[in-house]
């Protein structure tokens, strides 16, 4: 087993299992907080990734398999690839042609979960893995949350929206529109009342 | 030369004297919030009656004999509050024949911090009444504070204070919250982090039921502890994707010990420094105001080309909106 990486809650490590390439997400201890509080956070996200992963998979949405659950760890499959946050040279103007088609397909996959009544709950580019084929691959389901709830499906939108441009916002609305159907609107007009609530104005990377 | 700036953004009339990036006064009177909380026009009367005291007294201590320029907090805050700040800065102005700067309140609770330092690019979580936002120097379109994260309703401190005044303590900013949670135990409180957002008014109602039931200092504790670990927890994701360097903290909230080692720790995990500044920069403070009106002074392009009606209050003012022109 190696390390690949170190998010926020997680450590990343790939190994290989029955043949296949997989990672293992293990939710460390985090010293800050009480222990109490700790091991509930880390054990309730854990199962939340891993079923919510799990019934994504079944219905057909590309996300890695969930192969094994510890308490604190899951082992999933690995997806060959980088986050879309650290595709090179994100922003330049030759890169824009892609990354504009990713949005558009990040959006009819948002659309897609939403439609199947989940929330992601941190859905921004860096749990959004493009593997070596172009495929879109949407990771890191620990916030995630089953519901129907219009504010939360708004609040994935809106993470979105605050950390891409204007022109890459439009195209993914579009698809996002086309992935989830008829009730799309309902969740984008919440999405400007949480806007308009004072307080929260939204921040995109154009605005001043 | 010195720089005088007048704060007045809420329950504290603050003038400091700053004279090359060094603190030469920082004179503060501070209305005392009653049970009822904090009524705009009553403290704006407050602020006025010291005002020119608090004024004097201030320039006295730092024994300048010319004012260079003069800068009040612009917002965001309570407009009849601000009112005060701004009048009284214009005034000065007016007198001392300096020019005159608009300053953003958020903003200069966190350029005081990094002056102290001297860091040149920290992640910052800004904690006060009002406010909870992480923070970072983004240089497109102009250099200014990014938000990456924020609270979706009320700041922590106001939530503090809410439950506070529920549980009939003495509402201050939070700290008799603190000293009741001493020695209490864990229960199970909503969590709600959404990446590097989070929303409190969850929690708080929570925490206001349970007061009816559970024992009161258990309540205050895990009130509190969840509450850091959220604002903790969210600043730990926007630390690594950002991949600064530095955290510091400021705003009111952020003279909070426990809060204070919670950051330490989650820093250091990761191998990156922690700072706070000296609490009398993280209460609300003139200096601030007046550390920044001179950098803004100081800068290129930035000599007094602002119109009379320019000098205005924003009760909203947003920190992203506010140019930081220095490096
Ligand atoms: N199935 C996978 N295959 C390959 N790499 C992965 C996979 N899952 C995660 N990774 C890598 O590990 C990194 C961290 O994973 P993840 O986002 O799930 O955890 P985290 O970042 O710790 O969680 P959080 O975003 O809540 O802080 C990802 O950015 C990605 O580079
Ligand atoms: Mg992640």
């Amino acid at each position: 087993m190696r390390k690949i990486s170190e998010g926020a809650e997680a450590v990343i490590y790939a190994a290989r299992m029955l043949g296949r390439n997989v990672i293992v997400k293990e939710r460390v201890a985090k010293g800050y907080r009480i222990k109490e509080l700790d091991e509930q956070l880390r054990r309730q996200r854990t199962k939340t990734e891993a079923k919510i992963q799990s019934t994504l998979y079944e219905k057909g949405v590309r996300v890695p398999g969930v192969i094994l659950v510890g308490k604190y760890f899951v082992v999933m499959e690995r997806v060959q690839g980088k986050t879309l946050n650290r595709m090179a040279g994100v922003g330049k103007a030759h890169d824009r042609r892609s990354m504009g088609m990713a949005m558009a397909e990040a959006g009819r996959v948002l659309g897609t979960i939403h439609r199947l009544g989940v929330s992601h709950g941190d859905f921004t580019t860096a749990n959004i893995m493009q593997d070596r084929s172009g495929r879109l691959w949407v990771i890191d389901f620990g916030l995630a949350a089953f519901t129907n709830s219009e504010e939360e499906m708004a609040l994935d939108v809106l993470l979105m929206k605050r950390s891409v441009d204007s022109g890459m916002y439009e195209r993914f609305i579009k698809s996002y529109k086309l992935g989830f159907g008829g009730k799309a609107s309902a969740v984008l007009g919440r999405l400007g009342e949480i806007e308009k609530r004072g307080r929260y104005q939204t921040r995109t990377l154009d605005s001043a | 030369m010195a720089t005088v700036g007048i704060e007045s953004s809420a329950h504290t009339f603050g003038v400091g004297v700053v004279e090359d990036g060094r603190v030469l006064a920082n004179v503060k009177s501070m209305y005392r919030i009653s049970d009822r909380g904090l009524i705009p026009m009553k403290v704006a009367d407050f602020h006025q009656k010291h005002a020119g005291a608090v004024i004097r007294r201030a320039l006295k201590e730092a024994g300048v004999e010319r004012v260079e320029a003069v800068g009040y907090t612009m917002g965001p805050g309570l407009g009849p509050c601000l009112r005060v700040g701004q009048l009284s800065a214009i005034v000065l102005s007016r007198i001392t024949g300096a020019p005159l700067y608009p300053v953003n309140h958020a903003a200069a609770h966190v350029e005081i911090t990094r002056h102290i330092y001297g860091l040149r690019d920290p992640l910052v979580l800004y904690v006060s009444g009002g406010n909870s936002q992480i923070l970072g120097l983004e240089d497109k379109p102009q250099k200014h504070y990014h938000v990456y994260g924020e609270t979706f309703d009320v700041g922590v401190g106001n939530m503090l204070d809410s439950f506070a005044r529920a549980a009939k303590l003495k509402p201050a900013w939070g700290s008799s919250v603190a000293r009741l949670a001493e020695g209490g135990r864990y229960i199970a409180m909503p969590y709600t982090v959404k990446g590097m957002d989070f929303t409190f008014t969850g929690l708080l109602t929570n925490a206001m039921k349970l007061l009816k039931s559970g024992e009161k200092r258990d309540v205050a504790f895990s009130l509190q502890e969840t509450a850091f670990s959220m604002l903790c927890e969210a600043t730990e994701r926007a630390l690594l994707l950002t991949g600064k360097r530095e955290v510091i903290a400021s705003g009111g909230v952020a003279q909070s010990r426990r809060l204070r080692d919670m950051l330490g720790v989650m820093a250091k995990s990761h191998g990156r420094k922690f700072y706070v500044a000296p609490d009398e920069f993280n209460s609300d403070n003139g200096a601030m105001i007046a550390l920044v009106a001179e950098k803004m002074h100081t800068a290129v392009g930035m000599k007094p080309k602002i119109k009379g009606s320019d000098y205005g209050i924003k009760q909203r003012y947003r920190i992203e909106d506010f140019m930081i022109r220095w490096g």
